[in-house]
Formats: C-alpha cells, sequence, structure tokens
C-alpha cells in the first residue's frame, strides 16, 4: 500500500516538474539573450552580489534586509541617515520642528521632487501614504505595526493624525510622546511612494515600485536578479552616478566569492570571514566592513513545549558555547552576544553576566524542569548567508553538537528562505536561527520589535510575552529625557536575560568585498546601503 | 575405488554454472581486483568503526581544518572532528544505501518483470508503459522528485534510489522471462498440469537471475553515487551523518584553504564506485554465454 502510494504522489510530482522545467527552459534562453545586452555600450552597470533574493519591493510589506537593500535606492524617506551612522539629516522633508511637548511634528518638504512615473511629490503625497500604512494591517505591514504601534483608531497606534497645510509643509500629531519617531520616520520601510502608482496597482505595487529615489526600477526575475536604472530627473544634483544597478542573488557564499573574483559581479556581500584573506591577497579587490549593529541568535518558541519553561530556555543558554562558535564560524569578526541589541545602541546594559557555556548547570535545570532525560526538538537553520550569521547551517551543526552533551536531540531543518520567515512567524519552530541588523539605531528597534508582545505576529516570532517588560518599553518610547530612557532599557533587559527567550549569539561585522573599481562605496550600519554617490572608474 | 575417483573427476568437469562462472571471473585480473577493492570497503564498513580513533561527531572547534597528520591521517574538517574515523563510517552508509537499495529494486522489478513478460496483453502493456515512461526521465529527477514528495532523509533517498532503479530491473526480467516461457521444459511443465505461480518461482525465476547478478552489481555502483548526490544536494543524509556526499557539500567551501576535506570523501567513492564497477564487469564476462570464447 505504502509503495503504491508513494509511486503515484512520485508521478504527481513528474507531472509537475515536466512542467515546471518547460517554463524554466524557455526562462533560460531569454535571459541568455539579456546576458550580452547590458554589458553593451559605455554605461555604467554596477553589478551587486548578494545572498537572497528580495522578498518584495513594496518597502512597507517587508522586513528583511534584502528587500531594503533595492527599495532603498528606489524610494527616499522624509528623514535621512548619514553615510555611516544613524544620526539624521535632511531627506524629502528639507526641514522641521517639533512642538514641545513632543506631540506634534511639522515638516517642510522639498520642492521640485517628482516620482518616477512622473507625478510630483508634494504635501498630498506625504499624507497618502500615510493614510494608506494606517489602513493596513499587521500582516500588511508588519513593520508599521512594530513603529507606531497599531493601525486607524487602534488605541496602541501612535500617530493620530497626519495632514498637509500647505502644498510643501506636513503636519503630524501624535497621541503620546515617541522619542525616536523621527528616526523612525528615516527608515527604509517609510520610503513614500507615489498615490497613482499604489492605488492602481494595489496588491502587486510589489513588483512595480515606483517612488522619488535615485534609481527606477526596470525588472526583476524572481530568485535571480533585480534591474534598477538611473532616474534622470533626480532630485539631487549630480546623483545618482552609475546608469545601472543589477542586485544577483547568489545564495552560495563560495559562487558568489568566485563570481566576484571572475569580474562577473563588481560587488560582493555577504563575505564569509574565512574568505577575507583571499580578498586582501588580491590585487584588484577591496574589502569592505560595515559598521556592526546586529544581534544573530537562537529563538526559542516560548508557546511551544518545552520552550515554555524559563528554565529549560536557560538551560539552553548555558549548553551552547557561543565563544567557540563565534571563533569558528565568524573567524573572530564578531563579538559574544549577551544582550538581544548590540553594544553600540545607547542604552546597552553592560552589567549583565552573560550566561555560562556550562554544560553541567544545563543539565541541573533541565532535571529541575523534569526533562533529566532531555528532549527531542527541531532545530532551524536559514538557508541563506545573513550578515549576522555567515553560515547558518555550520552554526546549527555545533548547536546541535552542543545540545547533544546535555542530552537533547536536535534535528536540523531548513525552509526556502520566504518559507522559513514565514514559518518561523507563525511560530512553527522549536527553535530558530535568526537575526536582525537595527534600522535606525535605536534600542527600541531592537527591544521592542523583536521582543514586546505587541509584535507578536510580526517581529517577535518567539511568542515571547511579558506585562512588566512590556510597560518598561511603552514607558521608554515616550520618555523623551536620554539618560531616563536608558535606564528604562537596561532594566528591560535584565528581564529578558532572566526569561530568555533567546540564546544570543553574536554582534557581527559584516564584509563586503568589490573591484578597486567602485568608488565611494560605504557600507551603511542598517545593511540597507544607497548607491546614489557610488561611481565606477 | 578407481572408478569413484574418476566420477569425482567427471563431476569437477561438469561443475555447476556457478563454479565455471567463478573461474571465468578469475580469469579476469582486473575483476579481482575490483572485487578484492569491494571486499575491502565491506570489511571496512563492518569492523572499521570499531577501530576508527575518534567518535565520528566528537566535534572539537579547537581544531578545526587541520592537516593530514599522525594524530589525523586525513585531518579535521571545520567542526574539528577527525575525517579518518567519518570516511570510515560513511563506508557503512553508503554499502547499506548501495545494498539495500538495490534488493529492493531487484524484487520489486522481478516481480512486475515476470508478470509482465509470463501473463503478457494487458498486464504487460500496462508495466511496460510505466516502465518507459520512468525511464524517460534522467533518474536522478527523478529521485529529487521522490525525494521532494517523501522529505529528505537517508531513509527516503534509499526508498527513492530503489524505486528508480525498478525499471531497469523490470524490463531485464520481463525480456528474459519471454524468452524462457517458450522453452520446452516450461511447456512440459504445463502440460503435466503445473499452476502458473509455481512455474513462476521454481522455474522461471532462477533462471533468469544471471543477468540480473551482473545488472545488480553494476546498480549497486550508481546507487552509491545517487546517494551521494542527494547527500549532496541536501536531499539525502542529514547533519551531522557522516555521508560522503554531505561531507563534500560541507566542506566544498573550504575547497582553497583545507582541501583534504574534500579530497578525502571524493576519493572513498570513487574507488567503492569504480570497485563494483569493475567487479560487475568481470562478472557480465563471466555469466554471459555470448561472451566465452
Amino acid at each position: 500500500m505504502g509503495k503504491k502510494k508513494i509511486v503515484s504522489l512520485a508521478f504527481l510530482m513528474l507531472l509537475l516538474l515536466s512542467t515546471a522545467l518547460y517554463g524554466c527552459s524557455g526562462g533560460d534562453s531569454e535571459s541568455g539573450g539579456e546576458g550580452g545586452d547590458s554589458d553593451s555600450g559605455d554605461e555604467k552597470v554596477l553589478i551587486f552580489g548578494r545572498g537572497g533574493d528580495s522578498v518584495s519591493l513594496d518597502p512597507i510589506s517587508v522586513t528583511d534586509g534584502e528587500s531594503f537593500k533595492v527599495t532603498k535606492n528606489i524610494f527616499d524617506t522624509l528623514i535621512n541617515f548619514g553615510e555611516q551612522d544613524t544620526e539624521i539629516e535632511a531627506g524629502l522633508a528639507s526641514d522641521w520642528q517639533a512642538a514641545d511637548d513632543g506631540l506634534t511634528y511639522t515638516f517642510q518638504l522639498q520642492e521640485g521632487v517628482t516620482f518616477h512615473d512622473g507625478t510630483d511629490f508634494n504635501a498630498e503625497a506625504v499624507v497618502a501614504n500615510f493614510d494608506r500604512w494606517a489602513a493596513g494591517d499587521a500582516d500588511q505591514f508588519p513593520y508599521y505595526k512594530s513603529m507606531f504601534g497599531g493601525f486607524g483608531d487602534e488605541e496602541e497606534h501612535v500617530i493620530e493624525s497626519v495632514e498637509a497645510t500647505g502644498d510643501y509643509e506636513v503636519v503630524i500629531k501624535l497621541k503620546r510622546p515617541q522619542a525616536p519617531f523621527l528616526k523612525n520616520l528615516a527608515m527604509s520601510p517609510f520610503g513614500i511612494a507615489s498615490p497613482t502608482a499604489f492605488e492602481e496597482a494595489g496588491e502587486s505595487f510589489g513588483d512595480n515600485p515606483v517612488g522619488t529615489g535615485p534609481f527606477q526600477f526596470v525588472e526583476w526575475k524572481r530568485n535571480d536578479t533585480v534591474t534598477i536604472e538611473k532616474f534622470d530627473d533626480y532630485w539631487v544634483d549630480g546623483e545618482p552616478k552609475l546608469d545601472q544597478v543589477v542586485f544577483r542573488a547568489i545564495p552560495d557564499n563560495s559562487a558568489r566569492l568566485n563570481a566576484l573574483l571572475s569580474g562577473e559581479i563588481d560587488l560582493a556581500d555577504g563575505i564569509t570571514p574565512s574568505d577575507s584573506e583571499t580578498i586582501e591577497n588580491e590585487e584588484n579587490l577591496q574589502l569592505f566592513e560595515r559598521p556592526s549593529m546586529n544581534v544573530g541568535y537562537l529563538g526559542l518558541t516560548t508557546t511551544r513545549e518545552p520552550f515554555d519553561d524559563p528554565k529549560v530556555r536557560q538551560a539552553m543558554n548555558h549548553a551552547i558555547d557561543r565563544q567557540a562558535i563565534v571563533d569558528s564560524f565568524f573567524e573572530g569578526r564578531a563579538e559574544v552576544a549577551k544582550n538581544p541589541m548590540p553594544p553600540v545602541i545607547s542604552g546597552y546594559n553592560d552589567s549583565i553576566e552573560g550566561y555560562e557555556y556550562d554544560p553541567e548547570k544545563a543539565k541541573e535545570l533541565l532535571a529541575e524542569a523534569g526533562l533529566e532525560d532531555g528532549f527531542t526538538m527541531e532545530l532551524w537553520a536559514m538557508p541563506v548567508p545573513r550578515p549576522y550569521m555567515p553560515d547558518g547551517q555550520k552554526v546549527a551543526e555545533a548547536i546541535q553538537s552542543d545540545l547533544g552533551e546535555v542530552g537533547i536531540t536536535a534535528e536540523i531543518v531548513s525552509y526556502e528562505w520566504a518559507t522559513y520567515l514565514e514559518k518561523a512567524a507563525a511560530g512553527e519552530a522549536d527553535a530558530f536561527l535568526l537575526g536582525w541588523t537595527g534600522d535606525n539605531g535605536d534600542a527600541d528597534n531592537f527591544l521592542y520589535v523583536l521582543l514586546d508582545q505587541d509584535n507578536i505576529g510580526s517581529n517577535n516570532y518567539t511568542y515571547y510575552e511579558n506585562q512588566e517588560l512590556h510597560d518598561l518599553l511603552i514607558e521608554a518610547q515616550t520618555e523623551v529625557d536620554e539618560d531616563a530612557r536608558n535606564e528604562l532599557y537596561m532594566q528591560a533587559q535584565e528581564i529578558i536575560h532572566e526569561d530568555a527567550p533567546w540564546v544570543p549569539l553574536a554582534h557581527s561585522t559584516p564584509l563586503l568585498a568589490g573591484g578597486t573599481n567602485v568608488i565611494d562605496f560605504k557600507a551603511h550600519p542598517t545593511g540597507s546601503d544607497k548607491l546614489a554617490s557610488v561611481d565606477l572608474e | 575405488m578407481a572408478e569413484t575417483a574418476a566420477d569425482k573427476q567427471e563431476m569437477q568437469k561438469v561443475a555447476g554454472p556457478w563454479k565455471e562462472a567463478w573461474r571465468g571471473f578469475r580469469k579476469s585480473k582486473v575483476a579481482v581486483v575490483g572485487m578484492g577493492i569491494v571486499i575491502f570497503f565491506i570489511l571496512l564498513a563492518i569492523f572499521g568503526p570499531l577501530f576508527t580513533p575518534q567518535g565520528i561527531n566528537e566535534q572539537n572547534l579547537s581544531q578545526r581544518l587541520l592537516a593530514p597528520s599522525a594524530d589525523h591521517w586525513m585531518g579535521t574538517d571545520d567542526f574539528g572532528r577527525d575525517i579518518l574515523s567519518r570516511v570510515v563510517y560513511g563506508a557503512r552508509i553508503s554499502l547499506w544505501v548501495g545494498f539495500l537499495a538495490v534488493i529492493g529494486s531487484v524484487i520489486i522489478g522481478s516481480i512486475l518483470g515476470i508478470l509482465a513478460g509470463y501473463y503478457g496483453r494487458w498486464v504487460d502493456t500496462i508495466i511496460s508503459r510505466l516502465f518507459d515512461i520512468m525511464l524517460a526521465f534522467p533518474s536522478i529527477l527523478l529521485a529529487i522528485a521522490v525525494v521532494s514528495v517523501l522529505g529528505p532523509s537517508l531513509r527516503n533517498a534509499l526508498i527513492a534510489i530503489a524505486i528508480i532503479n525498478v525499471p531497469n530491473f523490470g524490463r531485464l526480467i520481463r525480456s528474459k522471462v519471454l524468452s524462457i516461457k517458450e522453452d520446452e521444459y516450461i511447456m512440459s511443465a504445463k502440460a503435466i498440469g503445473m499452476k502458473d505461480n509455481r512455474i513462476l518461482v521454481s522455474h522461471i525465476l532462477p533462471n533468469s537471475m544471471a543477468p540480473v547478478i551482473v545488472q545488480g552489481t553494476l546498480a549497486i555502483a550508481t546507487a552509491i553515487i545517487e546517494a551521494a548526490a542527494l547527500g549532496f544536494l541536501g536531499l539525502g543524509a542529514q547533519a551531522p551523518s557522516p555521508e560522503w556526499g554531505k561531507m563534500l557539500a560541507d566542506s566544498r567551501s573550504y575547497l582553497t584553504n583545507a582541501p583534504w576535506t574534500m579530497i578525502f570523501p571524493g576519493v572513498a567513492i570513487m574507488l567503492t564506485v569504480l570497485g563494483f564497477n569493475l567487479m560487475g564487469d568481470g562478472l557480465r564476462d563471466a555469466l554471459d554465454p555470448r561472451m566465452k570464447s
């Protein structure tokens, strides 16, 4: 019976496969033809190799870095970050004033800016964008919920109203003060899109994005390339310098390095630390360090047994030898993590003692939780290299072996990247490797976004809930005094340390490499690099 | 006394077909070398793990990527595991998969082939067309399809490999049965009223086995490669299993800085497959009456 079932299933697959294969063959010949075209002429085409494809090009609908890497160059935000830090600078808003109570912000907008579709950028367009976001839900716009608390009339929604008070003046009123409000506005997800375009496209806006950025969208071949080209009417004089940028997904680290060595790509993200020597020895290549602002961690889904017991979660923390993992799979280009946010963020609590590597202690804790004989679990490892973890599979194997020492049997599981995120967000994993690169350099962007109960279903993949923590984090959001605010975050980290919803692993210094002909490339700590001022020799 | 001795000699001369085949086999030096390799790996698989210097999954991150030395004859991999121990244990996995998968496909293939060949008509049409469809696909692709339905694991890789080899054996046996069933001894068995299933089991099956043995030996070689390929693609054995293909996949990013992590599992695959192929060729020469000079 079983065999028959298998055979019939296999045939079903065969039918599907044959259809799929037929489709593939057509695609291949097409791309072959195109490859020849793109090199012709004196156009400056930068090919940027990276570890994964974008999930969507509508920045508000995603939270992943590979999507922002592209949308950062298609969309502008009201406020910009500094070149290589998260200080705020003028963006589409040339100036702004905050009222003393921290509840009203008035923005003066840049004049003479047009969207890629030719429509004008003005106060109405900004209002339309905020209206669109506020009318969504956590599924559609997860990051909006994370940063502004909720949608529409919901009580947690921070933004009360957004109004155009002139052609080029917008007033945003808040229900309660939000300390990182301006930084939040500078984040990639809040890129201003063309209202005409998103109204027309609806759900499919992510396949055909229209913004005011230095580059306009040309084409997206899923799991292969995203092509964007120079927008001639870009509002900043002399930018962009490149004619075209092609983001190419090459998931395999060594294949990407080889592509760089052979000159197939000009710039490569996600360089494995062990390959840095190869690049330094290569005359035509240069190494770029991305300022570190991330955390790689093992999330423990607190709604799943046995991780609903804090003792088991603490045991996991004691069982894993992070130092060895950092030494081996980050080649030392990382710092062992003890808190959910990196030390560069203000409010970091350095007085917390990280969980020591102590298998005996872990066994004791397991015994206290009634699991002397250990247990069996799934250990999820991401399928693609991430800036916060160059090789998830290897890290998973090391963890698997560490867990084996204390009697926990872990089976390593992996899915295609988009599926992985989706399933982990749905709470289907026992324990999962993941990480986070800060998007605005604020503690709120780590602690609240990743671990607050408000964000269950969006970025809080562990389903960790703690009312005390929630109160602290909300208080910190509204606290405008810097010192008092930092104090609140320090307390928050203590609670998180005690409850241990994560095993924080490392804060890495991600590496990139490019040809020496790539000029003025500045790696941004958020992982989204603006390529407007980059040039090719 | 003298008579019995002479009888014995006579017996030896017309020794059974197996003995005769062995004599033929021995003549080919290459085949004997092949068999030597195979026996070596079988012994390695059975007894090797008892003597390995280190546990196969014993990680020691402070000793990662060490070059071959007196302590670690084949060096260590990126987890500081002893490669020699893993390669030796990997022999067990690969041979196990090779043998079991082939046995599985021989059994299913024989049943289907005999049914098709003996009963003919619509039974034959259905089974033969089924084989045609399966053979129309590149076998590794078919294996990937099967594994993606069942989920990636060593056991499922084994099932997939067994499935993709079924039509090869099925066809072989079907054609053999077609020729045997016209033979006179089958006719006479039928004439004396022997039941179909007895004829199938006691006459047709044993008489169609010789080509299956040859094909089987060669198929083990392919099965080992296929298992390694599935392991390499992440569809076969899962971490931390020391399956050879998986070992290759895990070490390919160290190709330039630590080549020994790839070389030894690669050589192991190559040698085993070579051994089975040489032995299979020798068997074919020995068992195929047409090859006799």
